[in-house]
Protein backbone atom coordinates (compact mmCIF):
# COMPACT_ATOMS: atom_id res chain seq x y z
CA UNK A 1 0.00 0.00 0.00
CA UNK A 2 2.58 2.01 0.93
CA UNK A 3 4.61 1.76 -2.42
CA UNK A 4 1.38 1.83 -4.04
CA UNK A 5 0.86 5.63 -2.60
CA UNK A 6 4.41 6.41 -3.23
CA UNK A 7 4.17 5.70 -7.11
CA UNK A 8 0.90 7.73 -6.93
CA UNK A 9 3.15 10.56 -5.60
CA UNK A 10 5.75 10.29 -8.25
CA UNK A 11 2.91 10.78 -10.95
CA UNK A 12 1.54 14.02 -9.22
CA UNK A 13 4.78 15.36 -8.93
CA UNK A 14 5.73 14.31 -12.85
CA UNK A 15 2.37 15.78 -13.92
CA UNK A 16 3.05 19.21 -14.21
CA UNK A 17 6.37 18.30 -16.51
CA UNK A 18 3.97 16.62 -18.49
CA UNK A 19 1.50 19.47 -18.97
CA UNK A 20 4.47 21.63 -19.76
CA UNK A 21 5.96 20.34 -22.30
CA UNK A 22 3.62 18.03 -24.13
CA UNK A 23 -0.44 19.01 -23.32
CA UNK A 24 0.49 22.73 -23.40
CA UNK A 25 -3.29 23.52 -23.80
CA UNK A 26 -4.01 27.34 -24.57
CA UNK A 27 -5.52 28.89 -21.27
CA UNK A 28 -4.72 32.51 -19.62
CA UNK A 29 -2.68 31.65 -17.18
CA UNK A 30 -0.76 29.86 -19.98
CA UNK A 31 0.02 32.92 -21.92
CA UNK A 32 -0.03 35.14 -19.15
CA UNK A 33 2.98 33.32 -18.34
CA UNK A 34 5.10 33.13 -21.40
CA UNK A 35 3.70 36.75 -22.07
CA UNK A 36 1.04 38.00 -24.86
CA UNK A 37 1.56 36.66 -28.36
CA UNK A 38 2.47 39.36 -30.68
CA UNK A 39 -0.02 41.12 -33.09
CA UNK A 40 2.43 39.92 -35.81
CA UNK A 41 1.96 36.34 -34.81
CA UNK A 42 -2.19 36.69 -34.64
CA UNK A 43 -4.40 35.97 -37.19
CA UNK A 44 -7.89 37.32 -37.89
CA UNK A 45 -10.91 35.15 -39.98
CA UNK A 46 -12.36 38.15 -41.80
CA UNK A 47 -16.13 37.32 -41.86
CA UNK A 48 -17.79 38.19 -45.78
CA UNK A 49 -19.55 41.37 -45.01
CA UNK A 50 -22.82 41.51 -47.02
CA UNK A 51 -22.86 42.81 -50.54
CA UNK A 52 -24.61 45.96 -50.44
CA UNK A 53 -24.41 45.45 -54.56
CA UNK A 54 -25.73 41.44 -54.78
CA UNK A 55 -28.21 40.45 -57.22
CA UNK A 56 -29.68 37.67 -55.45
CA UNK A 57 -31.77 35.74 -57.24
CA UNK A 58 -33.76 32.69 -56.13
CA UNK A 59 -33.85 29.38 -58.32
CA UNK A 60 -36.87 26.89 -58.01
CA UNK A 61 -35.49 23.66 -59.65
CA UNK A 62 -37.50 20.25 -60.11
CA UNK A 63 -35.73 17.38 -58.14
CA UNK A 64 -36.62 13.73 -58.43
CA UNK A 65 -34.24 11.13 -57.39
CA UNK A 66 -35.06 7.63 -59.08
CA UNK A 67 -32.60 5.89 -56.10
CA UNK A 68 -35.85 6.99 -53.87
CA UNK A 69 -38.61 5.89 -56.32
CA UNK A 70 -41.27 6.13 -53.22
CA UNK A 71 -40.39 9.75 -52.54
CA UNK A 72 -42.48 12.62 -54.62
CA UNK A 73 -40.94 15.01 -57.22
CA UNK A 74 -39.89 18.23 -54.90
CA UNK A 75 -38.63 21.58 -56.17
CA UNK A 76 -35.60 23.00 -54.35
CA UNK A 77 -34.91 26.23 -54.13
CA UNK A 78 -31.04 27.68 -54.42
CA UNK A 79 -29.96 31.57 -54.46
CA UNK A 80 -27.04 33.15 -56.29
CA UNK A 81 -25.80 36.43 -57.11
CA UNK A 82 -25.87 37.54 -60.22
CA UNK A 83 -23.03 39.64 -60.24
CA UNK A 84 -20.75 36.41 -59.40
CA UNK A 85 -22.85 34.07 -62.39
CA UNK A 86 -22.38 34.06 -65.83
CA UNK A 87 -25.47 35.75 -68.12
CA UNK A 88 -27.15 32.54 -69.23
CA UNK A 89 -29.18 30.05 -66.99
CA UNK A 90 -27.19 27.44 -67.71
CA UNK A 91 -24.10 28.96 -66.51
CA UNK A 92 -26.60 29.12 -63.27
CA UNK A 93 -26.98 25.59 -63.22
CA UNK A 94 -23.21 24.87 -63.91
CA UNK A 95 -22.66 26.81 -60.63
CA UNK A 96 -25.48 25.47 -58.72
CA UNK A 97 -24.18 22.23 -59.62
CA UNK A 98 -20.26 23.44 -58.73
CA UNK A 99 -20.25 25.39 -55.71
CA UNK A 100 -24.24 24.70 -54.11
CA UNK A 101 -25.08 20.96 -54.55
CA UNK A 102 -23.37 18.54 -56.54
CA UNK A 103 -26.28 15.96 -56.58
CA UNK A 104 -28.18 18.60 -59.15
CA UNK A 105 -28.59 16.64 -62.60
CA UNK A 106 -28.62 18.01 -66.13
CA UNK A 107 -27.74 17.49 -69.63
CA UNK A 108 -25.30 20.09 -71.05
CA UNK A 109 -22.46 20.10 -74.00
CA UNK A 110 -21.72 22.87 -76.05
CA UNK A 111 -22.90 25.86 -73.91
CA UNK A 112 -23.91 27.73 -77.42
CA UNK A 113 -27.08 26.19 -78.76
CA UNK A 114 -25.77 24.11 -81.03
CA UNK A 115 -26.49 20.09 -79.46
CA UNK A 116 -29.58 20.40 -77.65
CA UNK A 117 -28.81 19.09 -74.71
CA UNK A 118 -29.93 21.50 -72.41
CA UNK A 119 -33.34 21.90 -72.83
CA UNK A 120 -36.17 22.09 -70.17
CA UNK A 121 -38.78 24.20 -69.35
CA UNK A 122 -37.56 27.48 -68.00
CA UNK A 123 -40.32 30.28 -66.51
CA UNK A 124 -42.78 28.26 -68.57
CA UNK A 125 -41.51 27.90 -71.86
CA UNK A 126 -39.21 25.25 -73.61
CA UNK A 127 -35.98 26.29 -74.46
CA UNK A 128 -32.09 25.90 -74.38
CA UNK A 129 -30.98 26.76 -70.67
CA UNK A 130 -27.67 28.23 -72.73
CA UNK A 131 -29.60 30.28 -75.22
CA UNK A 132 -31.63 31.35 -72.49
CA UNK A 133 -30.74 34.69 -70.41
CA UNK A 134 -31.15 35.07 -66.39
CA UNK A 135 -33.98 37.56 -66.12
CA UNK A 136 -32.52 40.71 -64.01
CA UNK A 137 -35.24 40.96 -62.15
CA UNK A 138 -34.50 39.79 -58.76
CA UNK A 139 -37.63 39.74 -57.26
CA UNK A 140 -39.24 37.21 -59.96
CA UNK A 141 -38.15 33.65 -58.81
CA UNK A 142 -37.03 31.51 -61.63
CA UNK A 143 -38.49 27.86 -62.33
CA UNK A 144 -36.94 25.45 -64.20
CA UNK A 145 -38.80 22.13 -64.94
CA UNK A 146 -37.71 19.05 -66.73
CA UNK A 147 -39.55 19.39 -70.68
CA UNK A 148 -43.30 18.55 -70.13
CA UNK A 149 -45.16 15.53 -70.70
CA UNK A 150 -41.45 13.55 -70.57
CA UNK A 151 -40.76 9.99 -68.48
CA UNK A 152 -38.29 11.87 -66.16
CA UNK A 153 -34.71 9.96 -65.66
CA UNK A 154 -33.39 12.23 -62.93
CA UNK A 155 -34.23 15.70 -61.71
CA UNK A 156 -34.54 18.08 -65.11
CA UNK A 157 -33.30 14.96 -67.30
CA UNK A 158 -35.90 13.81 -69.92
CA UNK A 159 -36.29 9.95 -71.59
CA UNK A 160 -36.17 11.05 -75.17
CA UNK A 161 -36.48 7.34 -76.30
CA UNK A 162 -39.41 7.62 -78.15
CA UNK A 163 -38.97 11.01 -79.55
CA UNK A 164 -35.40 9.23 -81.17
CA UNK A 165 -37.39 6.21 -82.10
CA UNK A 166 -39.77 8.40 -84.16
CA UNK A 167 -37.16 10.08 -85.77
CA UNK A 168 -35.47 6.67 -86.90
CA UNK A 169 -39.12 5.66 -88.29
CA UNK A 170 -39.18 8.67 -90.93
CA UNK A 171 -35.53 7.36 -92.42
CA UNK A 172 -33.65 10.53 -91.89
CA UNK A 173 -31.28 9.99 -94.37
CA UNK A 174 -30.94 10.95 -98.70
CA UNK A 175 -32.78 7.73 -100.52
CA UNK A 176 -32.10 7.32 -104.07
CA UNK A 177 -31.87 4.87 -106.00
CA UNK A 178 -30.24 5.91 -109.08
CA UNK A 179 -26.61 6.32 -109.20
CA UNK A 180 -25.29 10.17 -109.08
CA UNK A 181 -25.11 11.24 -113.19
CA UNK A 182 -21.90 12.66 -113.03
CA UNK A 183 -20.44 9.24 -110.64
CA UNK A 184 -19.48 11.20 -107.95
CA UNK A 185 -22.57 13.61 -106.57
CA UNK A 186 -25.84 14.81 -106.70
CA UNK A 187 -26.03 18.38 -107.33
CA UNK A 188 -28.28 20.85 -106.31
CA UNK A 189 -29.51 24.10 -107.88
CA UNK A 190 -29.24 27.23 -105.71
CA UNK A 191 -33.15 27.48 -105.41
CA UNK A 192 -33.10 23.84 -104.80
CA UNK A 193 -30.96 24.32 -101.68
CA UNK A 194 -32.47 27.33 -100.65
CA UNK A 195 -35.26 25.21 -99.94
CA UNK A 196 -33.60 23.71 -96.88
CA UNK A 197 -32.62 26.50 -95.57
CA UNK A 198 -35.14 26.46 -92.14
CA UNK A 199 -35.18 23.17 -92.21
CA UNK A 200 -31.56 21.62 -91.70
CA UNK A 201 -30.75 23.80 -88.86
CA UNK A 202 -33.21 21.54 -86.22
CA UNK A 203 -31.08 20.20 -83.43
CA UNK A 204 -33.76 17.54 -82.25
CA UNK A 205 -33.71 19.69 -78.65
CA UNK A 206 -37.61 18.44 -78.68
CA UNK A 207 -38.84 21.67 -77.49
CA UNK A 208 -41.14 22.30 -79.83
CA UNK A 209 -42.61 18.17 -79.63
CA UNK A 210 -42.82 18.56 -75.99
CA UNK A 211 -44.63 21.92 -75.93
CA UNK A 212 -47.20 20.67 -78.47
CA UNK A 213 -50.45 19.32 -76.63
CA UNK A 214 -51.22 17.30 -79.25
CA UNK A 215 -47.92 15.18 -78.50
CA UNK A 216 -48.73 15.07 -75.20
CA UNK A 217 -51.70 13.13 -75.47
CA UNK A 218 -50.65 10.98 -78.72
CA UNK A 219 -46.82 10.72 -78.10
CA UNK A 220 -47.15 7.12 -78.76
CA UNK A 221 -48.87 7.86 -82.21
CA UNK A 222 -47.98 11.70 -83.73
CA UNK A 223 -44.75 11.98 -85.11
CA UNK A 224 -44.40 15.73 -83.42
CA UNK A 225 -43.35 18.96 -84.82
CA UNK A 226 -39.84 17.96 -84.52
CA UNK A 227 -39.68 14.60 -86.89
CA UNK A 228 -42.64 15.93 -88.96
CA UNK A 229 -40.16 18.96 -89.93
CA UNK A 230 -36.98 16.64 -90.40
CA UNK A 231 -40.02 14.80 -92.55
CA UNK A 232 -40.36 17.69 -94.72
CA UNK A 233 -36.84 18.07 -94.82
CA UNK A 234 -36.28 15.15 -97.17
CA UNK A 235 -39.72 15.87 -98.73
CA UNK A 236 -38.27 18.84 -100.46
CA UNK A 237 -34.78 17.54 -101.11
CA UNK A 238 -34.54 17.66 -104.47
CA UNK A 239 -32.02 15.02 -104.62
CA UNK A 240 -34.32 12.19 -102.84
CA UNK A 241 -36.51 10.09 -104.82
CA UNK A 242 -38.61 8.43 -102.20
CA UNK A 243 -41.05 10.84 -101.50
CA UNK A 244 -44.21 8.87 -102.39
CA UNK A 245 -43.10 6.39 -100.08
CA UNK A 246 -42.44 9.02 -96.86
CA UNK A 247 -46.02 10.40 -97.59
CA UNK A 248 -47.57 7.22 -98.02
CA UNK A 249 -45.82 6.78 -94.48
CA UNK A 250 -47.77 9.53 -92.62
CA UNK A 251 -51.11 8.81 -94.83
CA UNK A 252 -52.98 8.29 -92.27
CA UNK A 253 -55.07 10.11 -89.26
CA UNK A 254 -52.58 9.72 -86.47
CA UNK A 255 -48.91 10.20 -87.88
CA UNK A 256 -49.72 13.92 -89.13
CA UNK A 257 -52.71 15.01 -88.78
CA UNK A 258 -53.30 14.89 -85.60
CA UNK A 259 -51.86 18.59 -85.69
CA UNK A 260 -54.27 21.04 -84.95
CA UNK A 261 -52.01 23.87 -86.18
CA UNK A 262 -51.69 25.27 -82.45
CA UNK A 263 -48.61 26.37 -83.27
CA UNK A 264 -46.42 26.21 -79.95
CA UNK A 265 -44.29 25.04 -81.82
CA UNK A 266 -43.25 27.89 -84.18
CA UNK A 267 -43.44 30.12 -80.57
CA UNK A 268 -41.36 28.15 -78.51
CA UNK A 269 -38.02 26.66 -81.07
CA UNK A 270 -35.22 28.08 -79.08
CA UNK A 271 -33.44 28.31 -83.05
CA UNK A 272 -36.29 30.17 -84.51
CA UNK A 273 -37.29 27.71 -86.78
CA UNK A 274 -40.99 27.26 -87.94
CA UNK A 275 -42.22 23.52 -87.95
CA UNK A 276 -45.87 25.00 -88.26
CA UNK A 277 -44.98 25.94 -91.63
CA UNK A 278 -43.21 22.84 -92.70
CA UNK A 279 -46.07 20.72 -91.22
CA UNK A 280 -48.50 23.02 -92.71
CA UNK A 281 -46.21 22.42 -96.34
CA UNK A 282 -46.61 18.14 -96.04
CA UNK A 283 -50.60 18.91 -95.76
CA UNK A 284 -50.64 21.08 -98.72
CA UNK A 285 -48.70 18.62 -100.68
CA UNK A 286 -50.32 15.15 -99.44
CA UNK A 287 -53.22 17.13 -100.19
CA UNK A 288 -54.01 17.25 -103.78
CA UNK B 1 -58.60 39.14 -31.46
CA UNK B 2 -59.22 40.20 -34.44
CA UNK B 3 -59.99 37.13 -35.59
CA UNK B 4 -62.38 36.08 -32.75
CA UNK B 5 -63.72 39.96 -33.35
CA UNK B 6 -64.33 39.28 -36.99
CA UNK B 7 -64.61 35.30 -37.67
CA UNK B 8 -64.74 35.90 -41.23
CA UNK B 9 -60.91 37.47 -41.37
CA UNK B 10 -59.72 33.48 -39.19
CA UNK B 11 -61.42 32.54 -42.07
CA UNK B 12 -59.96 34.23 -44.96
CA UNK B 13 -56.68 33.65 -43.23
CA UNK B 14 -57.03 29.75 -42.50
CA UNK B 15 -58.16 29.22 -46.23
CA UNK B 16 -55.59 31.34 -47.10
CA UNK B 17 -52.74 29.04 -45.64
CA UNK B 18 -54.75 26.15 -46.39
CA UNK B 19 -54.63 26.56 -50.01
CA UNK B 20 -51.09 28.22 -50.34
CA UNK B 21 -49.83 24.90 -48.54
CA UNK B 22 -52.09 22.54 -50.85
CA UNK B 23 -50.92 24.23 -53.83
CA UNK B 24 -47.81 24.70 -53.39
CA UNK B 25 -44.72 23.02 -55.12
CA UNK B 26 -42.27 24.56 -52.85
CA UNK B 27 -40.43 23.06 -49.91
CA UNK B 28 -41.06 25.68 -47.67
CA UNK B 29 -43.31 28.44 -48.51
CA UNK B 30 -45.54 27.59 -45.51
CA UNK B 31 -46.18 29.95 -43.55
CA UNK B 32 -46.32 27.49 -40.57
CA UNK B 33 -42.72 26.37 -40.57
CA UNK B 34 -41.70 30.06 -40.38
CA UNK B 35 -40.13 30.12 -37.17
CA UNK B 36 -40.78 34.15 -36.89
CA UNK B 37 -44.74 33.65 -37.74
CA UNK B 38 -47.10 33.68 -35.27
CA UNK B 39 -48.75 30.61 -37.74
CA UNK B 40 -45.39 28.89 -36.43
CA UNK B 41 -46.58 28.39 -32.67
CA UNK B 42 -47.73 25.22 -31.87
CA UNK B 43 -51.14 25.92 -30.36
CA UNK B 44 -52.01 28.30 -33.50
CA UNK B 45 -50.54 26.02 -35.87
CA UNK B 46 -52.58 23.15 -34.86
CA UNK B 47 -55.96 24.19 -34.44
CA UNK B 48 -55.09 26.07 -38.16
CA UNK B 49 -53.41 22.95 -39.54
CA UNK B 50 -56.12 20.55 -38.35
CA UNK B 51 -59.15 22.41 -39.32
CA UNK B 52 -57.88 24.39 -42.49
CA UNK B 53 -56.38 21.54 -44.60
CA UNK B 54 -58.76 18.49 -45.11
CA UNK B 55 -57.08 15.30 -45.01
CA UNK B 56 -57.35 14.78 -48.60
CA UNK B 57 -55.49 17.94 -49.57
CA UNK B 58 -52.92 17.72 -47.01
CA UNK B 59 -51.75 14.68 -49.33
CA UNK B 60 -48.23 16.26 -50.46
CA UNK B 61 -49.39 17.79 -53.63
CA UNK B 62 -47.00 18.23 -56.14
CA UNK B 63 -49.10 19.66 -58.74
CA UNK B 64 -49.43 23.60 -59.10
CA UNK B 65 -52.75 23.41 -61.22
CA UNK B 66 -54.92 20.89 -58.57
CA UNK B 67 -54.50 17.25 -58.97
CA UNK B 68 -55.35 15.70 -62.34
CA UNK B 69 -56.68 12.15 -62.18
CA UNK B 70 -57.96 11.96 -65.55
CA UNK B 71 -55.68 9.18 -67.78
CA UNK B 72 -52.86 9.64 -65.39
CA UNK B 73 -50.07 8.66 -67.13
CA UNK B 74 -48.66 4.97 -67.07
CA UNK B 75 -45.32 3.40 -66.58
CA UNK B 76 -43.25 3.78 -69.48
CA UNK B 77 -43.50 0.81 -71.91
CA UNK B 78 -40.42 0.79 -74.74
CA UNK B 79 -41.78 -1.36 -77.89
CA UNK B 80 -38.71 -3.38 -79.18
CA UNK B 81 -35.24 -1.41 -78.38
CA UNK B 82 -34.51 1.42 -78.08
CA UNK B 83 -33.13 1.48 -81.51
CA UNK B 84 -35.64 0.02 -83.34
CA UNK B 85 -37.68 2.69 -84.96
CA UNK B 86 -41.39 3.36 -84.08
CA UNK B 87 -43.81 1.19 -86.03
CA UNK B 88 -45.17 2.82 -88.59
CA UNK B 89 -48.56 2.84 -89.69
CA UNK B 90 -50.64 1.03 -92.63
CA UNK B 91 -51.31 4.04 -95.01
CA UNK B 92 -55.02 4.60 -95.43
CA UNK B 93 -56.09 7.97 -96.88
CA UNK B 94 -59.31 7.78 -96.52
CA UNK B 95 -58.78 8.59 -92.73
CA UNK B 96 -55.54 11.03 -93.29
CA UNK B 97 -55.15 12.96 -97.39
CA UNK B 98 -58.50 12.58 -98.50
CA UNK B 99 -60.27 13.31 -94.97
CA UNK B 100 -58.04 16.42 -94.52
CA UNK B 101 -58.74 17.87 -97.76
CA UNK B 102 -63.01 17.08 -97.59
CA UNK B 103 -62.21 18.90 -94.40
CA UNK B 104 -60.68 21.85 -95.54
CA UNK B 105 -63.23 22.05 -98.54
CA UNK B 106 -65.86 21.57 -96.25
CA UNK B 107 -64.33 24.50 -94.06
CA UNK B 108 -64.00 26.90 -96.76
CA UNK B 109 -67.17 26.06 -98.56
CA UNK B 110 -69.38 27.26 -94.93
CA UNK B 111 -68.11 30.99 -95.60
CA UNK B 112 -69.87 31.61 -98.39
CA UNK B 113 -72.53 29.27 -97.85
CA UNK B 114 -73.39 31.29 -94.43
CA UNK B 115 -72.91 35.00 -95.77
CA UNK B 116 -74.64 33.92 -99.10
CA UNK B 117 -78.37 33.51 -97.98
CA UNK B 118 -78.22 37.11 -95.99
CA UNK B 119 -76.06 38.77 -98.29
CA UNK B 120 -78.95 37.68 -101.22
CA UNK B 121 -81.61 38.26 -98.89
CA UNK B 122 -83.27 35.53 -100.34
CA UNK B 123 -84.99 31.85 -98.75
CA UNK B 124 -84.05 29.92 -100.92
CA UNK B 125 -85.34 26.37 -99.13
CA UNK B 126 -82.37 24.18 -101.48
CA UNK B 127 -79.20 26.51 -100.00
CA UNK B 128 -80.94 26.05 -96.87
CA UNK B 129 -80.15 22.57 -96.41
CA UNK B 130 -77.10 22.26 -98.53
CA UNK B 131 -76.11 24.82 -95.47
CA UNK B 132 -77.48 22.56 -92.89
CA UNK B 133 -75.91 19.39 -94.43
CA UNK B 134 -72.69 21.21 -94.72
CA UNK B 135 -72.65 22.25 -91.14
CA UNK B 136 -73.76 18.99 -89.70
CA UNK B 137 -70.75 17.25 -91.46
CA UNK B 138 -68.88 20.12 -90.00
CA UNK B 139 -69.25 19.62 -86.82
CA UNK B 140 -69.41 15.72 -86.99
CA UNK B 141 -65.69 15.72 -88.31
CA UNK B 142 -64.81 18.59 -85.25
CA UNK B 143 -66.28 16.36 -82.70
CA UNK B 144 -64.18 13.06 -84.49
CA UNK B 145 -61.20 15.30 -84.15
CA UNK B 146 -62.10 15.58 -80.23
CA UNK B 147 -63.02 11.75 -79.78
CA UNK B 148 -59.84 10.34 -81.58
CA UNK B 149 -57.58 13.11 -79.58
CA UNK B 150 -58.58 12.82 -76.13
CA UNK B 151 -59.42 9.08 -75.83
CA UNK B 152 -57.11 6.89 -77.46
CA UNK B 153 -57.55 3.62 -78.78
CA UNK B 154 -54.80 1.47 -77.07
CA UNK B 155 -55.87 3.07 -73.81
CA UNK B 156 -59.38 3.02 -73.51
CA UNK B 157 -60.86 0.92 -76.66
CA UNK B 158 -64.86 0.63 -74.64
CA UNK B 159 -64.94 4.35 -74.33
CA UNK B 160 -63.59 4.89 -77.71
CA UNK B 161 -66.11 2.65 -79.56
CA UNK B 162 -69.37 3.76 -76.91
CA UNK B 163 -68.28 7.35 -78.08
CA UNK B 164 -67.64 6.53 -81.64
CA UNK B 165 -70.93 5.04 -81.88
CA UNK B 166 -72.44 7.97 -79.51
CA UNK B 167 -71.75 10.36 -81.69
CA UNK B 168 -72.70 9.23 -85.10
CA UNK B 169 -76.19 8.78 -83.50
CA UNK B 170 -75.91 12.38 -82.25
CA UNK B 171 -75.37 12.85 -85.73
CA UNK B 172 -78.07 11.26 -86.96
CA UNK B 173 -80.29 12.69 -84.36
CA UNK B 174 -79.55 16.56 -85.32
CA UNK B 175 -79.96 15.40 -88.89
CA UNK B 176 -83.75 14.59 -88.32
CA UNK B 177 -83.96 17.32 -86.24
CA UNK B 178 -82.92 19.61 -89.12
CA UNK B 179 -84.27 17.50 -91.53
CA UNK B 180 -87.93 17.92 -89.62
CA UNK B 181 -87.33 21.78 -88.90
CA UNK B 182 -86.19 22.52 -92.92
CA UNK B 183 -89.49 20.87 -94.13
CA UNK B 184 -92.39 21.17 -91.27
CA UNK B 185 -90.72 24.81 -90.37
CA UNK B 186 -89.20 27.62 -90.89
CA UNK B 187 -85.30 26.68 -91.90
CA UNK B 188 -82.65 27.57 -90.23
CA UNK B 189 -81.59 30.68 -92.30
CA UNK B 190 -85.60 32.28 -91.72
CA UNK B 191 -85.03 30.96 -87.67
CA UNK B 192 -82.19 33.19 -87.44
CA UNK B 193 -83.48 36.21 -89.19
CA UNK B 194 -85.75 35.81 -86.87
CA UNK B 195 -84.07 35.29 -83.67
CA UNK B 196 -81.56 38.22 -84.88
CA UNK B 197 -82.09 41.57 -83.47
CA UNK B 198 -79.19 43.67 -83.74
Amino acid sequence: MASLRATSRLFTAARPAFRQSIRSFASVSDTAKGGAVPPSKTSTIKEPTHDPEAKIKTFHIYRWNPDEPTSKPRMQSYTLDLNKTGPMMLDALIRIKNEVDPTLTFRRSCREGICGSCAMNIDGVNTLACLCRIPTDTKQESKIYPLPHTYVVKDIVPDLTQFYKQYKSIKPYLQNSTPPPNGKEYLQSKEERKKLDGLYECILCACCSTSCPSYWWNSEEYLGPAVLMQSYRWLADSRDTKNEERKSQLDNSMSLYRCHTILNCSRTCPKGLNPGLAIAEIKKEMAF
Amino acid sequence: MTSIVRPAMLQKTCFAAASRRAFSTKLSSNPATNPTSVLSRKVVRNTFARDAVPGSMRVAAFHASGRRSLLPALPQVVQGTANDPAPVPTPSPSHGSYHWTFERLISAGLVPLTIAPFAAGSLNPMMDAILCGTILIHSHIGFESIVIDYIPTKRLPKTRVLFWWGLRAATVLVGVGLYEFETNDVGVTEAIKRIWKA
